[in-house]
């Protein structure tokens, strides 16, 4: 009994500092867990609570992931693994933000050529969601700011070089459908 | 595109999406105003693909209070666990004192002060000793006159003859 009581004081002791620490990693990671998410589930509201979720999961096991490498890469797979868990269960209820939600108009900007590439926007989050999941999964974790092939096969369990052999696949198909 | 160009189809989109152009490739550019052309219109196309693609996540982002309300949900989850845990201890140290102060109390009743043997047979002699009087006072109608005589009875039991037993 006094060695779990140690332990329980000991941890209540660290408390704030792991809180601390654990703020830190949310303010580093938060934009591309975000985004993992969103890639994949592609509205703003689920994205956010599946983000939320993935940090409250890390946060239970963050005794095993002080390291900040370690960490991003728990939380990229959890969040993508998810946000996939999500969409299967929504199906197709789930709603798309449609560009126009998604992005703030610029202050200067020329008009037609901004709602002519919104529209394109569109058109393509469509087509992406009708490429096979292989190349889909890749495009979308690829997509994501500061995922480099190697951090997107570490969330598929993949190797960098057939990362890189999907994404240029993927591309390959919505050249010819992007036409 | 003329029917001859349809085996370079692929070549070219190879080379608008890589930015190489394979050498063979190359020479029959040269001589191929349509397939340079071609050349020219995928890679524009893949250029806007590629600037439209990062958009596609990237245009997104957390509310601005995302962080303050991950730490909010880990502080109330925090909290659900560590009552449990309060009351848990709690018992938990209420049955080790008790379990304690029986114990405590038991071994004190074992290894409690002994009296000593003379003081005991002392006592058991006071106990069983009579007054020599008490021997003397003793009379024969001791007995009889302990209790009250019945209706009919007298005091003395002696058994009285009557005539005919004569």
């Amino acid at each position: 009994m006094t060695g779990t009581c140690v332990s329980v004081l000991i941890s209540k002791a660290e408390a704030p500092e792991t809180e601390a620490r654990f703020s830190e990693r949310i303010a580093e990671n938060q934009r591309r867990v975000f985004q993992i998410a969103y890639s994949v589930l592609g509205n703003s509201a689920d994205a956010e609570d599946v983000a939320q979720e993935a940090f409250l999961r890390a946060y239970q096991k963050f005794a095993s992931l002080r390291e900040a490498e370690k960490f991003r890469w728990w939380i990229n797979r959890i969040v993508f693994r998810l946000a996939l868990n999500r969409r299967k269960g929504h199906g197709r209820r789930l709603a798309r933000d449609s560009a126009w939600q998604m992005t703030e108009t610029p202050a200067m900007v020329d008009g037609a050529k901004y709602a002519e590439q919104q529209v394109l926007l569109d058109r393509l989050r469509r087509e992406i969601e009708r490429l096979p999941e292989k190349l889909r999964s890749v495009l979308q974790l690829s997509l994501v700011e500061e995922m480099e092939a190697a951090d997107v096969g570490a969330v598929l369990g993949l190797p960098a070089g057939t990362v890189r052999s999907r994404m240029y696949t993927a591309r390959k198909l919505l050249l010819e459908v992007m036409k | 595109m003329k029917d001859a160009c349809e085996n370079w189809k692929e070549p070219l989109r190879e080379a608008a999406l890589t930015g190489t152009t394979a050498k063979d490739l190359e020479e029959h550019l040269r001589s191929c105003a349509n397939c340079s052309a071609e050349l020219d219109e995928v890679r524009a196309r893949a250029a806007r693909l590629d600037a439209l693609l990062p958009l596609v996540a990237q245009g997104a982002e957390p509310s601005a209070d995302f962080r303050a309300r991950v730490l909010a949900a880990v502080a109330a989850k925090e909290g659900k666990r560590g009552r449990p845990w309060r009351v848990w201890t709690l018992a938990g140290a209420t049955v080790v004192l008790v379990t304690l102060l029986v114990v405590g109390v038991t071994s004190l009743r074992r290894n409690g002060p002994a009296i000593p043997a003379g003081e005991v047979a002392a006592a058991q002699k006071l106990a069983e000793w009579r007054a020599p009087s008490d021997g003397l006072l003793r009379t024969p109608g001791q007995e009889i006159l302990k209790g009250m005589p019945r209706l009919g009875q007298s005091y003395l039991n002696v058994p009285v003859k009557t005539d005919e037993e004569e």
